[in-house]
């Protein structure tokens, strides 16, 4: 199946700039959603996506299409955002996910009848860079996990196994989360 | 991974509609068999539904016009302008450090250099930071700005509640965002 951003990124390797706006439209928010979802802080996700974008400018002539073009300018987000993190000491390894966890709880009856978005904002929040990473590609994007393990250039199995993890740790979070409620 | 958990694996994207068919018919007929993985792929959806409503407002248009500004301006041959701020700032700076030597020089013998406390730190950053790289290397420093841009682009930069020390310049000129730092006069 072809890549319909594919022709876009030929167009900006030849300094079109309309192509490159034409796909600033198309990617600006799924990737703004991205960025922030990692960062919390809207300005600073303003600037890594206009570097992104800037990137994308400058490289397009090197993109070689082993990839959809979606999945290369996600990794080129990913790449800025970590290194934003590690430069400012806010690097997260997976699995930091605090254990606010009630065992007895039953997990998904409390998530179905909690479904608050709150919840499941700050449950993200909690969770380690690579599997935030791996959840909200999964769910904002709808990606599939080898386009995922793309972006974040490690094995597809690396990337089941960081879903299998940060979805258990999810489910914790918000059952312990709604259960506190629930009681309180 | 065992068996269970490659399913388990599977489910979020199997909620997202993205498995290849051989990977979703493993999936509906573990479904099929155990109830409580019905109930957390109806928790991965309700999960993945909420993510989806969501919609942050993005810089849209005006981030366009920002990209737009800055591409034209990549595309414009460097103005000789900032050639010449760049090299007036290292002469003077350069100057500054010579003279900041010649004054150290000058001091009584038993003078420490080492450790010496200040004020103050001069700096001149790289042409090519951007407000937040410099935002982000003065928090993660604990430094502010208190003085600057002089005429030749220099900022004094201070840590607030204490004074400044060589181990502070040190760690100024371990960033690539900054090209020169030394201990204000």
């Amino acid at each position: 199946m072809t890549d319909p951003l594919a022709p876009f990124l030929s167009a900006i390797a030849a300094h079109d700039k309309a192509a490159l706006a034409a796909l600033y439209r198309q990617l600006e928010r799924p990737l703004y959603r991205f960025i922030l979802s990692r960062l919390n802080d809207p300005h600073e996700a303003a600037d890594i996506l206009h570097d992104v974008f800037m990137e994308v400018w400058r490289s397009a002539g090197r993109f070689e299409g082993k990839s959809k073009v979606q999945t290369w300018v996600f990794g080129i987000a990913w790449r800025k955002v970590i290194d934003l993190r590690r430069k400012t000491g806010r690097m997260d390894m997976p699995g930091e996910t605090p254990e606010i966890v009630d065992d007895s709880a039953d997990t998904e009856a409390a998530l179905l009848a909690g479904q608050e978005a709150a919840h499941l904002r700050h449950c993200l929040d909690e969770l380690g860079d690579e599997h935030r990473m791996a959840i909200t590609l999964a769910f904002y994007e709808d990606m599939p996990y080898g386009q995922i393990a793309e972006v974040a250039r490690v094995p597809e199995g690396t990337i089941k196994t960081r879903i299998f993890h940060a979805k258990k740790l999810l489910l914790r979070c918000l059952s312990g989360r709604v259960t506190r409620e629930v009681a309180g | 991974m065992t068996d269970r958990e490659e399913i388990e694996a599977l489910l979020p994207f199997y909620a997202n509609g993205s498995l290849s068919a051989p990977e979703r018919a493993a999936v509906e007929a573990a479904l099929a068999e155990d109830p409580s993985l019905e109930l957390e792929l109806a928790a991965l959806r309700a999960m993945r539904d909420t993510l989806q409503a969501e919609a942050p407002r993005s810089p849209g248009e005006f981030g366009l016009a920002r990209l737009m500004r800055d591409v034209e301006r990549e595309a414009q041959p460097a103005p000789a302008r900032s050639h010449f701020w760049q090299i007036a700032a290292a002469v003077a700076l350069a100057a500054f450090l010579g003279q900041s030597l010649f004054l150290l020089g000058q001091r009584d013998a038993g003078y420490e250099l080492a450790g010496e406390a200040r004020d103050t730190i001069s700096v001149a950053f790289a042409p090519a930071a951007s407000e937040s790289e410099l935002r982000s290397l003065l928090q993660s420093l604990g430094f502010e700005i208190v003085g600057g841009p002089s005429a030749l682009g220099l900022y004094e930069i201070a840590a607030p509640g204490r004074a400044v020390s060589d181990e502070d310049v040190e760690a100024l000129r371990a960033s690539h965002l900054v090209e020169a730092a030394d201990l204000a006069e």
